[in-house]
């Protein structure tokens, strides 16, 4: 059974792509750290660069 | 998924349980409830729950025992002797025994989740401390992991806000400091960005050429000047030592004519006769003469003849060297006239070697030839090495500048840069931020609603109507893991309960707060107990009290209820609970010996219709057992549509005051609309008049005091046929009027009649027809 860090955590990685700031890719790689405390500010910095990036594109 | 339904639990050895008990559960009833006097064993049922599914035996907790391990065990039994087992209904079996000091349960995969409320612990979670309250619920709102990753995200927002803030002022420095540069360069090319652009592309190593172009010139030039001062001095030089060999010359004759005239033709002769007499020490004649006579001390003698020829000799020596002196000065100021017209030409290949840009001055004239007129040409062009510098200079300060500014113009592009990658990261670390803090509030405060909200509607189940239902749980903002709990009183919302609430409505409070949390967190695979928790709860309320465990039971894998609730027992007898799903058990005394034991108990229905069914059914025992039901369902009924019925002290009332008080047109009306199910589950209502059972139950009534209430001779003369149309027309009528599940008629909200908690059985009339 998820704890209720996890199952919040998928809420916020659910978001974080619905409003376009991540990747549905970068939400599975980070939805864990993000759960156990171990996001660091690098690791909420590079996908929304990335998710920026690709929506820079035509 | 749902955890399989359980089949017994067997233990032995623990606590009450000296010999090995078995509590077996009824298939397709989730709810149990285990009634028995004080002492006779329900906690330690609840205790071995708590054993096999939590490890511990929470009874014996808070009780001043320290460590209460020593006392799990039955007196006269070890630890090792405590056995528990829960088997269940798909064939897996769970066993919980006590290795060394920890209880182990094998297979660990089929442990079941228990959740134990006691009487002595409900209102644990009312009265405990903020931070106590909040570590009980934890475990569905700690969501610890995601803020400590929220706040990294947070200060990474501070750090990249001040980094933003930073990469602006020094946009602001980048850009003064080449304006300057621009005004000092006299305000051309448009703005100063357009400018410091144009500038930087120049290429910085543009004037390198001419610069080392000028360096050697320069060198040439310095070599040249020092020429003047350098002949001079050789001239100089020369006619010293031609000076000093004139006077070494003169002091030499001088000598000469002093000494002898041929004086130095004679040393010389002496000194060669010195050298041959030190190659031959020992002659034996004179090596010029041949004379034998005085070569005896010869080379003593020549030496005291050369010593007197000593100042000749110094004299003819600086002669020599002043002569060699002269010499060597007219060679050096011959190789420096010849270096200085080399060098000259040098210079002038210096000169004409360049294309020399026209800020750059050159000579007038070429470098002369003649030593004379190079001095005088050089005298005249000392200027030169200075413009030359200045020219140089110059280039090397365009250079210096053009790198300052080049650098100046990088690094302020650089900075806008970063500023326009923070200008766009920063809104969406924000946005995430914001999301973030918006999701964690609303989870935690969704599952607290959900808590409070269950726990709220859970509370109005037990007190109906009074206002005390809006619960509330909240997170202190203030404080970390603080959780407080609010009530609604007296039109108040928010007050802390413990100030306003009775005892009575805190039990009822914590009971509920404990079922609302339980049944949050996977009830489906929960073993529900508790342990004598209807205690304190008043009469008019522990009806509504039983009706709402009733209701959240199914919620659970199980749910035990343990009581020494009296009445709980006889309303469970006389099917006035749902006792459909509910599996009801009864302790009897426990002995030191048998330990606990149990008895079954069967409602007194169920009992008749067993009688009744019997082959040989007892007449005697049918019109006993169905002479008491007869009195309840009648009971039932002169309350119900208040009948006059005698008053007497202590209220016992017989079949002889109970009939006649339902009175002809009350039975006349008494009908029962009864849902049946056919067998493609629709369900339908079937009218039943009562009238044609009660006429004839008036009828046969006396066959009960004949047959089933006393020893009466008149029964030999009677049928048993008689006594047993009675028991059957009794076991229609209470079928006709309750439900063995739902219980009986007794809600008349419908404002048209009397009906049970499913509607399964609809009376009417609502009141009596007078």
């Amino acid at each position: 059974m998820d704890t209720p860090s996890q199952t919040l955590a998928a809420k916020i990685t659910e978001r974080l792509v619905r409003e376009g700031l991540i990747t549905a890719d970068a939400a599975k790689k980070i939805q864990p750290k993000l759960a156990e405390g171990k996001l660091r500010a690098e690791d909420w910095r590079l996908p929304l660069e990335l998710g920026e990036k690709k929506e820079a594109k035509p | 998924m749902s955890a399989a339904g359980l089949k017994k639990l067997t233990f032995e050895h623990l606590r009450g349980s000296v010999a090995p008990f078995t509590l077996p559960f009824e298939k397709g009833k989730k709810l149990t409830v285990i009634y028995g006097e004080n002492a006779t064993g329900k906690s330690t049922i609840c205790d071995a729950f708590e054993f096999l599914g939590k490890g511990k035996v929470g009874s014996l907790e808070n009780r001043g025992l320290g460590k209460t391990n020593k006392y799990w065990h039955s007196v006269g039994k070890k630890a090792a002797d405590v056995a528990v087992t829960l088997e269940t209904l798909d064939g897996t079996s769970c066993r919980a025994t006590i290795v060394k000091t920890e209880v182990v349960a094998i297979p660990a995969a089929a442990r079941p989740r228990v959740e134990v409320l006691r009487r002595s612990h409900i209102l644990a979670l009312i009265e405990a401390k903020a931070s106590d309250r909040y570590a009980a619920i934890s475990r569905f709102v700690d969501v610890s992991g995601v803020e400590t990753s929220e706040a990294a995200l947070r200060q990474l927002i501070r750090d990249l806000t001040g980094n933003r803030d930073v990469a602006v002022a020094r946009v602001q420095e980048n850009q003064d400091s080449i304006r300057q540069f621009w005004e000092s360069a006299g305000n051309t090319g448009g703005d100063p960005l357009t400018w410091a652009d144009t500038e930087s592309k120049r290429d910085p190593n543009a004037s390198n050429l001419e610069v080392a172009a000028l360096a050697i010139l320069q060198t040439a030039y310095s070599r040249l000047s020092d020429y003047p001062a350098s002949l001079k001095s050789a001239q100089e030089a020369l006619n010293t030592a031609k000076t000093a060999a004139l006077a070494a010359q003169l002091k030499a004759q001088e000598c000469v004519q002093t000494i002898a005239a041929d004086a130095g033709e004679v040393m010389g002769v002496l000194e060669s006769a010195r050298a041959y007499l030190q190659k031959h020490p020992a002659p034996t004649a004179c090596p010029l003469c041949e004379s034998a006579e005085n070569v005896q001390g010869l080379d003593q003698r020549i030496k005291e003849r050369l010593a007197s020829f000593a100042t000749l000799q110094a004299a003819q020596g600086q002669m020599k060297s002043a002569g060699v002196n002269v010499q060597r000065a007219e060679q050096h100021l011959a190789t420096l006239r010849e270096n200085a017209k080399k060098h000259a030409a040098d210079f002038q290949k210096a000169c004409t070697g360049f294309t020399w840009s026209t800020d750059i001055t050159m000579p007038a004239t070429p470098v002369p030839q003649d030593i004379e007129s190079m001095v005088t040409w050089l005298a005249g062009s000392t200027y030169l090495p200075v413009d030359w510098k200045k020219a140089e200079t110059v280039r090397q300060d365009k250079k210096q500048f053009l790198g300052t500014l080049k650098r100046a113009l990088d690094t302020c592009i650089e900075n806008v840069q970063a500023q326009k990658e923070l200008d766009a990261l920063l809104p969406k670390l924000s946005h995430a931020l914001k999301i973030t803090e918006e999701e964690r509030r609303l989870f935690t405060d969704t599952v607290l609603a959900r808590i409070a909200t269950d726990c709220g509607r859970i509370y109005e189940l037990v007190h109906p109507g009074e206002g005390l239902d809006k619960i509330s749980l909240e997170l202190d903002p203030e404080k970390r893991a603080s959780l407080e709990i609010g009530a609604s009183f007296c039109g108040e919302t928010g007050t802390p309960p413990q100030a306003y609430f009775s005892e009575s409505h805190l039990d009822t409070l914590g009971l509920c707060v404990f079922l609302a949390l339980a049944a949050l967190d996977g009830p489906e695979s929960t073993v529900l107990v508790l342990d004598d928790v209807l205690a304190s709860v008043d009469e008019p309320h522990v009806e509504h009290l039983i009706e709402m465990l009733y209701a959240e039971a199914i919620k659970f894998r199980h749910c035990i209820i343990t009581t020494h609730y009296r009445p709980w027992k006889h309303k469970l007898r006389w099917g006035w609970l749902k006792n459909g799903q509910c599996q009801f058990i009864e302790l009897s005394k426990w002995t030191s010996k048998h330990g606990m034991t149990l008895i079954r108990s069967i409602p007194d229905v169920e009992r008749l219709r067993a009688l009744l069914a019997e082959s040989s059914p007892d007449a005697q025992l049918v019109c006993s057992k169905a002479g008491v039901i007869l009195e309840a369902a009648l009971d039932f009924l002169t309350l119900l549509y208040e009948c006059p019925v005698p008053r007497r002290p202590g209220g016992l009332y017989t079949l002889g005051d109970l009939l006649p008080a339902i009175d002809k047109k009350l039975r006349n009306a008494l009908q029962v609309d009864v849902l049946f199910k056919d067998a493609a589950g629709v369900s339908s209502y079937q009218t039943k008049n009562l009238t044609p059972v009660l006429d004839e139950l008036i009828r046969i009534a006396q066959a009960r005091n004949v047959f089933g209430c006393h020893f009466n001779a008149l029964s030999f003369d009677l049928l048993d046929s008689d006594a047993l149309g009675f028991g059957q027309k009794v076991l229609e009528l209470i079928e006709n009027l309750a439900d063995p599940d739902v219980g009986w008629p007794r809600n008349s909200k419908s404002g048209k009649y009397w009906a049970n908690s499913e509607e399964t059985r609809r009376l009417h009339p609502l009141q009596h027809p007078t």
